[in-house]
């Protein structure tokens, strides 16, 4: 039935039923009103005359129930009935269907809002047609790590010519270019991309064309804009085709422009920032030569249809013994020895690579929000099942009536509904206004490659949602009504305190429901927060406070030669430093909590022990004061100075971690170490200084060994971060550093310009962000337990107060009644703190890898928690005991 | 007055189909007919007429029609339908054989077995 129909059908049923439900009426009075016209004919009086004729008749009412079934009545009628009725039993108790539907609308909105973002994350296939045939291949380097690294670049040629598995495989490697000729200089984010690469992913571009296979190589400068770039920087200029930009310098031929929904590389892939712009792949010489080194190149396959995991895996072992030769030839042409280098390869699927990081952490947050939602659906149980108690009189007066049972369980039902419906409507009011208020939050590492949004898939979501706690709550006061003996009450006069043991019981349970929950979060919550202050204790090595730091890239064309290059970085460094405001400056090839270059190294006189053989640690070439601008500290020995030139012995200085590593208990100053396997032919290098250790990865992650070689003793890298430090805001220091090298080369864009605090906070927003959820989620359901406890406590002592004013009357103490509501609601409460701590216990395993130090039994936590709810559940059984004092014997007595 | 009797399950409807087919009538007037012309001998029960009715209107026996009254009042007229006629039709040939084969069983007397 098409909706236009539908809609007539509801209206025609909503009209006829009117015009009926009017018939009826006039045409039965018209029936009692000439037989009483009769009578007063009769000499009756008017007034009794009436009366007469009502009683003959008999009951109207149950006369017009069993009329509107004659007529066979559609349900549809029936159930607009129900509704109608709801609908006024719910506006003649207005408080209690605020709180009702305020409670529901809050948990559905919560959980819609999460649920868009879960949907959009982890449901939606990734932004690429045949998403769900895309592979990445790795390397594994067995020697050095059990984890997989990404591809050499010479390897992607041979993946593509060797495998059997995919259709096609292209590859790419982020890298920055200097944009300029446009406005500002800046620096971009780029992918260098193998020509078949869009096409692998199945993306086409919005205007223009992608590159042609005689591209790919070195030297072609064609450049694909993404659509965010485009609009940035040339306002979204129509005939943008065929122009040229300036990168590094060099101009580069515009011949395509991207959608704005293609994203390019997907956190996972690599480093999670989209590109700006996307180049040829065009190796260099040099790093065609890279044979087994630099495993800087993403490779994506699109496999062939029907090829299973497994079949992926093993093809790829034999493409790495391929690999593995082209390496050996290298070798033996190169005269390099190649020891015992073994290769693997593994390929996983893109999705589980891209989203699979973020699973447990959004599946957690849903999991949390919906223990919200249920404890708010035990709330509005409890609710309606104390006023479905209040209610008896009128079931019982329905039933006599010539109601159905069945009628009666339908009209809860309809209530349930109705007001799950109401809080539905209101939750995804509340939702919309969340999902912004996440959108806005969320951590740089949740991929938004589809706008997250309330469509359909979300509004479903919500349908469900509100259907299931409709009926879950509807059901329950229909089912205690359906064991209610309805007879037996209309009998009872007067207040009738015919709760039944079983129902009294049930509301304890539902409190025990409530309170096992919100322990269950409270705990979960009580983790993260224990977790998150143990990161932000910890120490990452160095003094982020005042220091700012920027990269600087210098194109490799003008400056070619060693000298320009260090006359560039001493000048810029002599500015800085005469720079007032300015207390220490210097550089450095990576810096702490970014990431870095792992090298393999062999230490004069060191015996490894068996397993895999290299010795690897992070390493940064430094110019400058770097440690001191840092703040890392010296433990021993020296900083370098401006001895240490490239004529004099090459030094080096060392983290405390692996001195204590290799050298324990000895002076580790003096000692020797080189790149390299211990048979490569570079120069030992000696230990200066030892340094404090510095978190390179992540503030979580274990921090490794690291080196520091002096800048004056190698050749001039044309890559540097620079760091700064200052006196107070270190934000304010980036115009100082703009102007510097402003001065010095006024097309060079300066990148990543930020404070170490400011890189601080990115590599704690994720769990920021997720404890902020879980922690307001925590803190609803405790608020929205403890209405629940205090609700029971309130009606029971309201219920009681006969019972109560009995007890007062026979001589017990204000005291023994206070004790006696609060041990009531501390009873239920300790069942449910006992569940919750059990329930906890079983699920907050699930959180170890959100944990950090903080195991998941916690018992600080746990006690933390217990002692909270056991307090919150006492103040909230407070305010109803001391009611229960309250009450005046006399008049509980005399209510009776 | 005679003492009255229960209707016998069933036979309302019957009664309410005759009393129309005799001209149409409102509710009342259907009422005052039926103890007319069963000279007050049955008991009906008057908030019972009205589901009966609607019964019947539903299963297209009488068919409904607003009307005024004798004293000048909206009501609501019943008039038997062409479809009611051969169901009162079937039904008192029904019920005539049914009276018959009844008495006969009840008149039976032991000599005649």
């Amino acid at each position: 039935m098409s909706l236009w129909s539908r809609s007539r059908s509801w209206a025609r049923a909503i009209f006829r039923r009117n015009r009926m439900e009017s018939e009826m009426e006039t045409e039965l009075r018209f029936h009692i009103d000439t037989f009483a016209e009769q009578l007063v004919r009769s000499g009756v009086s008017r007034e009794e005359a009436m009366r007469r004729a009502r009683i003959e008749f008999g009951g109207i009412e149950r006369a017009k129930e069993e009329g509107r079934e004659a007529r066979g009545v559609s349900l549809l009628d029936q159930l607009l009935q129900d509704l109608r009725f709801g609908a006024r039993m719910f506006r003649k108790s207005p408080g209690f269907t605020v709180v009702a539907v305020l409670t529901l609308a809050l948990g559905i909105g919560a959980n819609t809002a999460i649920f868009s973002v879960v949907n959009a994350v982890l449901l939606s296939p990734l932004p690429y047609a045949n998403a769900h045939r895309l592979a990445m291949v790795k390397e594994i380097l067995p020697n050095m790590s059990a984890e997989p690294f990404n591809v050499s670049g010479p390897d992607i040629a041979q993946i593509q010519k060797l495998n059997h598995v995919f259709e096609d495989v292209g590859g790419f490697r982020v890298w920055t270019y200097e944009l300029s000729g446009k406005g500002e200089p800046q620096r971009v984010t780029a992918d260098r991309i193998s020509s078949n690469l869009f096409d692998v992913l199945g993306v086409q571009p919005l205007a223009g064309r992608v590159f042609a296979p005689q591209e790919e190589p070195f030297g072609h400068q064609v450049v694909i804009l993404s659509y965010g770039l485009w609009q940035r920087q040339f306002g979204g200029q129509q005939n943008i085709l065929g122009q040229t930009i300036d990168l590094d310098r060099k101009p580069y031929t515009i011949v395509g422009v991207m959608r704005q929904s293609f994203i390019l590389p997907l956190p996972g892939m690599l480093q999670g920032v989209s590109a700006d712009l996307w180049v040829p792949l065009g190796l260099s010489k040099e790093e065609l030569a890279d044979f087994g080194d630099n495993f800087s190149y993403t490779v994506v396959g699109r496999l062939k249809p029907g090829i299973q995991q497994g079949q992926v895996n093993a093809d790829l072992q034999l493409v790495a013994q391929g690999v593995l030769e082209t390496y050996k030839q290298w070798a033996r042409e190169a005269n390099m020895p190649l020891g015992d280098f073994r290769l693997g390869m593994a390929s996983m699927p893109l999705s589980s690579e891209v989203t699979g990081p973020l699973k447990p952490m959004l599946l957690m947050l849903l999991g949390a929000v919906g223990f919200v939602l249920l404890i708010a659906c035990v709330n509005v149980a409890n609710l309606l099942m104390m006023r479905s108690v209040g209610r008896q009189k009128e079931m019982a007066v329905r039933l006599a009536i010539g109601a159905g049972r069945l009628r009666l369980l339908r009209q809860f039902l309809v209530e349930g509904l109705l007001l799950a419906f109401a809080g539905g409507a209101l939750g995804l009011g509340m939702a919309i206004w969340f999902k912004d208020a996440l959108v806005s939050r969320i951590p740089s590492n949740i991929p938004q490659f589809h706008d997250i949004e309330l469509d359909w898939a979300v509004l479903l979501f919500n349908f469900v949602l509100v259907t299931l706690a409709g009926l879950t709550f509807g059901t329950l006061p229909a089912l205690w009504a359906s064991k209610t003996d309805f007879g037996a009450l209309l009998q009872e006069s007067g207040r009738g305190n015919s709760q039944g043991p079983d129902h009294r019981r049930l509301r304890a349970a539902f409190v025990i429901v409530e309170v096992a929950l919100s322990v269950m979060l409270l705990v979960g919550a009580g983790l993260l927060v224990r977790s998150f202050q143990r990161v932000l204790s910890t120490n990452p090595g160095f003094r982020p406070e005042h220091v700012l730091t920027a990269s600087i890239d210098l194109p490799s064309d003008e400056y070619s030669q060693d000298e320009k290059v260090a006359s560039f970085y001493k000048q810029l460094m002599d500015k800085l430093l005469q720079t007032p405001g300015i207390a220490a400056a210097g550089g450095s090839t990576d810096l702490p909590l970014l990431g870095g270059w792992t090298h393999a190294f062999t230490v004069e006189g060191y015996q490894p022990p068996p397993g895999p053989a290299l010795s690897l640690c992070n390493h940064s070439v430094i110019f400058g004061d770097y440690l001191q601008t840092m703040g890392i500290p010296l433990l021993g020995g020296r900083y370098f100075t401006e001895q240490d030139g490239a004529k004099s012995t090459p030094v080096l200085i060392v983290s405390e971690s692996l001195s204590r590593k290799y050298w324990p208990g000895q002076n580790p100053l003096g000692k020797r170490l080189k790149w390299g396997p211990p048979e490569s032919t570079d120069p030992w290098l000696t230990v200066v200084g030892v340094v404090g250790d510095v978190k390179q990865g992540a503030l979580e992650t274990a921090t490794d060994a690291h080196t520091y070689e002096a800048y004056a003793q190698l050749g001039a890298p044309l890559s540097l971060r620079i760091a700064l430090r200052g006196q107070g805001d270190a934000g304010a220091l980036a115009a100082d550093i703009r102007a510097a090298t402003r001065s010095l080369d006024p097309q060079l864009a300066l990148g990543s310009i930020r404070t170490m605090d400011q890189v601080i906070r990115r590599s704690t927003e994720s769990r920021r962000f997720v404890l902020a959820l879980v922690g307001s989620f925590a803190a609803l359901a405790l608020l929205l337990a403890a209405v629940g406890i205090y609700a029971v406590l309130a009606y029971s002592v309201t219920r009681r107060a006969h019972e109560l004013g009995v007890r007062m009357a026979l001589g017990a103490r204000r005291g023994d009644v206070l004790r006696l509501v609060l041990c009531h609601g501390l009873r239920v409460t300790a069942v449910g703190i006992a569940l919750g701590v059990i329930g906890a216990l079983a699920l907050t395993r699930l959180l170890q890898s959100l944990l950090f130090e903080v195991r998941p039994t916690d018992p600080a936590t746990f006690a933390v928690v217990l002692l909270l709810m056991a307090s919150v559940s006492l103040a909230a059984s407070y305010l109803p005991a001391r009611r229960a004092m309250r009450v005046d014997p006399m008049v509980a007595l005399r209510y009776e | 007055m005679d003492k009255q009797l229960d209707l016998l399950q069933g036979t309302l409807d019957m009664l309410i189909l005759k009393a129309v087919s005799l001209g149409p009538l409102h509710g009342y007037g259907i009422l005052l007919r039926i103890q007319q012309i069963s000279k007050d001998r049955l008991e009906i029960q008057q908030g019972s007429l009205y589901p009966a009715l609607y019964r019947l209107e539903h299963q297209g026996w009488i068919a409904s029609e607003w009307g005024e009254s004798e004293n000048n009042r909206k009501a609501k007229y019943y008039k038997l339908t062409a479809a009611g006629k051969r169901r009162l039709q079937a039904e008192t040939e029904n019920w005539n054989r049914m009276a018959e084969v009844m008495a006969g069983i009840l008149g039976t007397k032991p000599e005649e077995i």
